[in-house]
């Protein structure tokens, strides 16, 4: 008969390599969704944190510097492109349209500047839930 | 801080934090390799000024 495991902390866990595989699928969405969140479901509290202090600060720094949230047009690629990668960061970006954040104030000095914080924070956020991903399937090292 | 140089080192300390958690896993490692990222970004950055200023 199984026994119900005890709740063992993810950092001894992990020390001792018995850390349960996190779904991938997720673990993506975790990480899509909140930066950080996919590693800290693998067990990866420090570098979590880390992407959550940094690419959260990052997109909020774009916002207070004016920079735009782009929507989705075909007619305009690059505008496309800027919001694809800008929703690579899912509940920030969406939390920041809900409250009326990032119209974009084009004459303010720092607009260029806050498009490219919003812009690189998704982009940056795509290449840690590829990670958070390859941890979870086991690609690479926990 | 929002003068170029100062927003541009506000960047380049971003990426690198997270440039460098990611490659790394040991702390020691994570900090060097943000350091060279940044160190990498920010002197790039102020070379290739004073490269196009020195052209154009």
């Amino acid at each position: 008969m199984a026994q119900p495991s005890k709740p063992v902390s993810p950092s001894a866990a992990s020390a001792a390599g018995t850390v349960r595989p996190a779904d991938p699928t997720i673990t993506v969405l975790a990480a899509w969704l909140m930066p950080g969140a996919g590693h800290l479901l693998v067990g990866q509290w420090r570098k979590g944190v880390i992407f959550l202090v940094v690419l959260t600060g990052m997109f909020l720094i774009g916002l207070a510097f004016g920079g735009r949230l782009f929507p989705f047009q075909l007619a305009e690629p690059l505008v496309f492109l800027a919001a694809a990668a800008e929703w690579a960061l899912g509940l920030p970006r969406l939390l920041a349209a809900m409250i009326g954040g990032g119209r974009g104030n084009v004459v303010s000095v720092t607009y260029e500047y806050g498009n490219t914080f919003l812009i690189v924070s998704g982009l940056l956020n795509l290449l840690i839930m590829l990670d958070a991903s390859d941890i979870a399937r086991g690609r690479k090292g926990r | 801080m929002t003068t170029h140089l100062g927003v541009m080192i506000l960047f380049a300390a971003c990426v690198a934090a997270v440039f460098g958690t990611l490659l790394r896993d040991e702390s020691s490692g994570q900090l060097r390799m943000a350091g060279r990222i940044f160190t990498a970004l920010v002197v790039g950055a102020y070379g290739l000024g004073w490269l196009m200023y020195l052209a154009f």
